[in-house]
């Protein structure tokens, strides 16, 4: 209904010369956006590596409760740590600052 | 605490970027002069407008670091000039594509809304190489905001500065003299809102992301045992290892 309204209304897109400088206008835009999306992936796939570190490093840290071992090893340790995050999150939002 | 209403926030801005869209190339109806080739005001003017709000946002937001002494504070005012900096990227470019198609020139250097622009587009060009230059995290970060503070108030000084200007070939848009019609005003708000939709969203993903890159490098100290306070590479991005005693007082006060 409301593209019907839309197309009814809808101007002759008169591609000459104008039609050039509107669609680079708009690519820059789109251009921009995109850039900073591939940058956010590239850190977020760097976010996902460092997790991975941590927890192969809570696997093989001595605070691994015993009956923790073997495949929920590293779950044990890591949603401690998750929770101490949380619960300091909740307490005080920075958690660097407290661990500093 | 960042990520928290961010998939309502990304949802919002995608249907708010398709209306504009939709509505600048199916509904606003084509200006008399210019023709086709106006259609680049629905991108060019909003971006204008959402990156000089934003600088004074980041303004606004170091005062908040001065006042408390939170990092915090100087991080969002920093995500937000950095990304005010991007869409004032976007303007330059925009801008100069459509001064070559209306006036066929892509830099006029006799008009003062451009220079006014770049001018201030190269002061806060100025203002990640500023942090960069000082190491101590803590005066980093208020020098940061001293700057902040200062560019800030510069912005809107600049704008009517140029408002009072009388030779101009730039047209005004907000004003006495703005002339648009409801069709092309409805079309132009829309856009307005859907660019600071996107300016938000992209805030908000920034300290996202900062913020659970610090808690895993928390996390990391904490599995590794260590006690000392970090020691981080030199960085132009705000560092939140730094608590005042008063910051954290004023926290303590908050809870």
């Amino acid at each position: 209904m409301i593209l019907a309204t839309l197309l009814a209304e809808t101007p002759a897109l008169p591609l000459h010369t104008a039609g050039k400088y509107v669609a680079g206008a708009y690519i820059v835009l789109f251009a921009l956006v995109l850039i900073y999306v591939a940058i956010m992936a590239i850190r977020l796939s760097r976010i996902e590596r460092d997790l991975g570190e941590l927890l192969s490093m809570s696997a093989s840290s001595p605070a691994s409760s015993p009956e923790g071992e073997g495949e929920h090893a590293p779950r044990t340790t890591t949603a401690g740590a998750e929770h101490d995050e949380h619960t300091q999150d909740s307490q005080d939002p920075q958690p660097e600052s407290t661990l500093a | 605490m960042y990520g928290k209403g961010l998939r309502t926030l990304s949802i919002a801005t995608a249907v708010a970027l398709t209306a504009s869209l939709s509505l600048v190339f199916f509904y606003a109806p084509l200006e008399a002069e210019q023709g086709f080739l106006q259609k680049i005001f629905y991108v060019h003017v909003p971006l204008a407008i959402i990156a000089l709000c934003g600088f004074v946002l980041g303004g606004l937001l170091a005062i908040q670091h001065l006042r408390t002494r939170d990092p915090r504070w100087d991080m969002r005012s920093y995500v937000v000039i950095h990304m005010s900096l991007i869409f004032a990227v976007g303007t330059l470019i925009t801008g100069s594509i459509w001064a070559k198609g209306s006036w066929g020139h892509w830099w006029v250097w006799s008009e003062p809304t451009l220079v006014s622009f770049l001018i201030i587009f190269l002061l806060y060009a100025t203002y990640q190489p500023l942090r960069f230059a000082i190491e101590d995290p803590e005066r980093q970060a208020r020098y940061a905001s001293v700057f902040a503070i200062t560019a800030g108030a510069f912005v809107p000084m600049n704008f009517i500065a140029v408002r009072l200007s009388t030779a101009y070939l730039h047209p005004r848009v907000l004003g006495s003299t703005s002339n648009l019609p409801g069709p092309m005003a409805l079309t132009f708000l829309i856009s307005l809102l859907a660019l600071s939709l996107l300016f938000a969203t992209l805030c908000k993903y920034e300290l996202t992301a900062k913020h659970t890159r610090a808690q895993l490098r928390a996390l990391r100290r904490r599995l590794s045992g260590e006690t000392s306070a970090p020691t981080r590479p030199r960085s132009a991005a705000p560092s939140l290892h730094h608590v005042t005693p008063r910051a954290r007082a004023a926290r303590g006060s908050a809870l």
